[in-house]
């Protein structure tokens, strides 16, 4: 949940550029760490369902995260380590317990999906302020929020599989409410919704939609039980801890 | 209504008819060409379409399977795309970079769903103890030492390499799924206008069942175009020899002209109207023109014919032509009932764009019989016709050609209608040496562009028959993973399957990855959380879509398929039949397993087309008999009606088993067209029998019989070789539909004027009696 936390930092703020805008978002206050039970159901053309539920604790704004597959039965016991490392491909370990190996594994396209959702490792990561540009809109009111209007245009630095997004961010909270994905030929791939609420003084979000209007497919994914500076250590970041599910 | 008997007939249906013509022909012209061109207007609803799946019934098992697999897997006719040089390696960055352009513009296509190359796939690749999932082909301009990386991943996974090189690593293939609602024509131009200019520095080569499919539409419209001319330039020139008079041929081109419109209109209409597939016009429906044209010209030759015969004796036009109509409205009207009855047989057949064939062609002889009968001599009333003319005095050939057959056939009837048994008795040993063969692939001669290059893509390529089984079960359960392995096995034991794939194949792979790319370890896990994990994993890091070509999204259907190179009928019996009893064996309670696949719908056309020719000829037969009988008031008469064309039917099928003519769903209306076409002949000859028998001294009956009918028989048959226009087609079976055509006017003809006549003669007395005392 944290990967949408910064997600939204990274784009906003008024009575200034789009690039300040996003400035205020980058530095806007949030939880040192998090834990939630996160609950992913995806719906194909069809009207076919997957859900999927995991337990996931993360610090540095997910830069650091770690979760344990609780559901579907076939996947119990899988758990998953995500460490982003500054300059370099990130590290991203399995622990497959069939065969009682952890794997490391790797994916070279950001555009990759995660877990067969319509969410992207791309759409999951930071966006970096310098490798995008940002173009302010006009303000709209969006579910009675007045939000910035964003133009946010990656740059070949960013290797990003979207040619541009539109995003709405609550003037408010500073939160992103609304955002439409375009692809390489420059038609809407994603639209994506978000629910947000305050934890702790910390806005925090509770819920995503996102539809890939071109595969009709679509992933909403909630977080319960979230939890925010809990004090989790930096040691729970280590292989051997995927091998077993915490208590809490 | 006494007046108008006196006038022109004895029968007031038949007075009224005549009346219509002579009395008021600009009434009946106008009227007659206003609903010609209300029914033509239909054409503008008139589709080209032939989809060999739209041939099958929907009930039909394999029809059921192949759409329920359409439905969970997205279209499974595709384009294949192969382009290389002969004689130098593909793998080069030159190529890899056309691959890369090819795909990527492909790709872009609206109607493309997937393109599936070197230039879109991904590699799992156990890298430093990373699973590692990559793009195959990570970019458009590699330099030789990375492409050859993705030769030495494709020579370490052969399963995979067939499917996108050549087995001499000469050509790529590419292959092109539509989205399931594209129309195959348009999809088919949309790829070959993309992909032509970009692989114009290579030996282009296009396959595929969609690729067939969206080419037949353009050449069966230019085939039907060009066949009506040449079919109508023959018909010109014969008529042109034999009526000698411009004005007479040109009343019959506007028959036929009519008529043809009429029909193609009415095809329209009934397709608009009832939305049903059975409607479209196939490959099977080319020669219908030609039919249509041939029986419409028929009805124009004897009423033209028997008018000039008539003007010869009257003098007077307007006598000649009441008379022409009054003997000719009963027989034309009963060779169009007895055709019409033929063709509808048709409709009975279980492949389905005969059924719409059957009707169509139907209401086409129903309007040439309606203009033949009321616009034709309402048009000749009006012309002012010269007595003195060649046309009307002097006999033409082959009035003198009747009157020398005649003589042979009434002075040895005997050895005539022995003749006639022996070339019957020929006909049926050649029964058995049938072969029956749908393959699409053979309908192309050897040496056109479009057979090249299919066959290109059998020789070099994995095949492009493909062969498919829907398994249903869990397809994480290792034990039915196996039985899929087992079955595919199973299957590349036969020397034309060049491959197969499926998901059990990608857990292998996984498996082997996982594994620190362990050869020994490329097998299905023996525990069923071990492959839970693979697919857990690759979720991680791969694109769902990668297994969606073979397996549900819910991991409860899987499909394996195959690719075979193009198989005999026999091979294609032996093949499914086996795989069906390996199915049986392998099924178990939480697997079903069911073969299907372009392999098994040319099974089940096999089937179908054998049984739908035996059903044609027996109902036609029967059909047409018992009309006769009914006609003629006598069960004789009906079994003697349909002798020739029994006769017609097997010395043809028998001569298509000696010359190696194969048996197919368009050859298979052969029967109804020989029986339809050439009932004509029988019908004439006993109504002109019956007719004379009551003025006519018996020693000179049959002669003037033959010296009556004869002619217009000849000339009917001797006009109608415009079938050998279809000797023209692209399509081998329309071309050999075309000689057989030729063949069976002759056979029909010649059967009527020698076995009906000798059979006639021989049983003349019976016949007399019975027609005296009917009378």
């Amino acid at each position: 949940m944290k990967y949408f936390l910064l997600y939204f930092y990274s784009a906003f703020l008024f009575g200034q550029t789009g690039l300040e805008v996003a400035k205020m978002v980058e530095n806007r206050k949030t939880p040192n760490d998090q834990s939630n039970t996160t609950k992913m159901i995806l719906t194909n053309s069809k009207g076919k369902k997957r859900i999927n539920i995991l337990k996931s604790k993360s610090m540095d704004s997910n830069k650091k995260q770690i979760m344990w597959f609780l559901e579907p039965k076939d996947d119990k016991g899988v758990a998953f380590l995500k460490i982003e490392n500054q300059g370099k491909d990130d590290e991203m370990r399995m622990w497959l317990p069939a065969f009682k190996k952890v794997r490391r594994i790797s994916s070279k396209r950001k555009g990759d999906s995660f877990m067969g959702s319509d969410l992207s490792y791309e759409d999951m990561s930071s966006r970096k302020i310098e490798e995008h540009k940002y173009l302010r809109l006009e303000d709209e009111i969006i579910n009675d929020l007045l939000c910035y209007q964003l133009e946010v245009i990656p740059n070949e630095k960013a290797q990003s599989a979207y040619s541009k997004h539109l995003s709405w961010i609550d003037q408010s909270t500073l939160m992103i409410i609304k955002e439409e994905s375009y692809d390489k030929r420059g038609e809407l791939k994603k639209t994506k919704e978000f629910n947000n609420s305050v934890l702790k003084g910390y806005s925090v979000m509770e819920r995503v939609f996102v539809k890939d209007v071109q595969k009709n497919h679509s992933t909403e994914v909630t977080f319960e039980g979230l939890e925010v500076n809990l004090g989790i250590k930096e040691t729970l970041f280590q292989e051997k801890n995927l091998k077993r599910l915490p208590k809490n | 209504m006494d007046k108008v008997i006196s006038k022109y007939s004895d029968h007031p249906l038949r007075s009224w008819f005549i009346k219509q013509s002579l009395d008021s022909p600009i009434r009946t012209i106008i009227f007659s060409i206003l609903i010609t061109l209300f029914a033509a207007s239909g054409s503008r609803f008139f589709i080209i379409d032939d989809d060999m799946l739209k041939i099958l019934p929907k009930e039909l098992d394999s029809r059921v399977s192949w759409d329920l697999i359409q439905d969970e897997f997205g279209s499974t006719e595709v384009i294949f795309v192969a382009f290389g040089k002969e004689g130098k390696s593909i793998f080069n960055p030159g190529a890899m970079a056309t691959l890369w352009d090819l795909t990527k513009a492909l790709e872009a296509t609206s109607q493309v769903e997937e393109v599936i190359s070197i230039s879109s796939a991904r590699r799992m690749d156990n890298n430093d103890g990373f699973m590692e999932i990559d793009d195959l082909q990570s970019d458009r301009n590699l330099n030789q030492e990375e492409v050859d990386r993705i030769e030495e991943y494709l020579e370490k996974n052969p399963t995979i390499k067939k499917r996108f090189i050549s087995e001499d690593n000469q050509y790529f293939l590419a292959t092109i799924q539509p989205y399931e609602s594209s129309a195959l024509n348009t999809f088919r131009d949309s790829i070959t206008t993309i992909s032509n200019p970009i692989l114009i520095d290579y030996e282009i080569h296009y396959g595929g069942q969609a690729y067939l499919t969206g080419t037949m539409p353009e050449l069966i419209r230019d085939d039907v175009v060009g066949l009506a001319k040449i079919g109508v330039l023959i018909m010109t020139i014969i008529l042109l020899a034999n009526l000698r008079s411009i004005a007479g041929v040109a009343m019959v081109l506007m028959l036929i002209g009519l008529s043809l419109i009429a029909m193609i209109g009415v095809q329209g209409w009934v397709y608009h109207l009832t939305g049903s597939d059975r409607f479209l016009f196939t490959l099977a429906n080319t020669s219908m023109p030609i039919i249509l044209l041939t029986i419409a010209n028929s009805d124009g030759v004897h009423v033209i014919s028997k008018f000039f015969k008539e003007l010869r004796v009257k003098e007077d036009s307007r006598k000649a032509l009441a008379s022409t109509m009054d003997s000719l409205l009963i027989p034309i009207f009963l060779t169009t009932i007895t055709t019409i009855a033929a063709f509808a047989t048709m409709t009975v057949s279980p492949i389905e764009p005969l059924f719409g064939y059957g009707i169509i062609i139907g209401a086409g002889i129903a309007w040439a019989w309606f203009l033949s009968s009321l616009l034709l001599p309402a048009v000749i009333s009006l012309k002012k016709w010269d007595n003195n003319s060649i046309a009307i005095r002097r006999r033409s050939i082959f009035e003198n050609i009747i009157k020398k057959l005649g003589k042979v056939v009434l002075t040895h009837p005997k050895y005539v209608f022995t003749v006639g048994v022996a070339f019957v008795i020929i006909g049926c040993t050649g029964l058995s040496k049938i072969i029956v063969d749908v393959n699409m692939v053979n309908f192309f001669e050897p040496g056109t562009e479009i057979r090249d290059s299919m066959d290109f893509l059998d020789e070099k390529m994995a095949g492009t028959v493909d062969i498919r089984v829907r398994a249903e079960g869990d397809m994480k359960n290792p034990e039915i993973l196996s039985s899929m392995r087992k079955l595919q096995s199973i299957m590349e034991e036969d020397e034309k399957v060049s491959t197969s794939f499926s998901i059990a194949n990608v857990v292998e792979q996984m498996h082997r990855t996982v594994m620190d790319d362990d050869p020994s370890y490329e097998v299905i896990p023996d525990d069923q959380d071990k492959v839970n994990n693979l697919f857990t994993m690759y979720s991680m890091s791969g694109d769902p879509d990668d297994f969606s070509s073979m397996v549900d999204y819910e991991y409860k259907i899987g499909l394996i398929t195959a690719f075979s190179k193009v198989m005999s009928t026999i091979e294609i019996f032996d093949y499914v039949e086996k795989m069906n009893r390996e199915v049986m064996l392998l099924e178990a309670s939480d697997l079903d397993l069911e073969f299907t696949g372009m392999i098994v719908i040319l099974r089940d056309l096999v089937d179908m087309i054998v049984s739908s020719s035996i059903l044609n000829i027996v109902f036609s037969l029967i059909i047409i008999g018992i009309i006769a009988s009914i006609f003629f008031k006598r069960i004789l008469w009906g079994l003697l009606a349909v002798v020739p064309l029994f006769s017609a039917v097997i010395i043809n099928f028998g001569f298509m088993g000696y010359f190696g003519i194969e048996l197919s769903h368009v050859t298979a209306l052969l029967s109804s067209i020989i029986i339809g076409v050439g009932v004509d002949f029988s019908i004439h000859y006993i109504s002109q029998f019956r007719r004379l028998s009551r003025t006519v001294e018996s020693d000179k009956l049959s002669r003037e019989v033959i010296d009556d009918v004869g002619y217009p028989i000849i000339l009917d048959a001797g006009s109608n070789m415009g079938f050998g226009a279809l000797l023209f087609s692209v399509f081998l079976p329309i071309q050999n539909i075309g000689g057989l055509m030729v063949f069976a006017m002759v056979s029909t003809s010649i059967g009527t004027l020698t076995v009906l006549a000798a059979l006639s003669e021989l049983l003349k007395h019976r016949l007399i009696e019975k027609e005296d005392a009917l009378r």
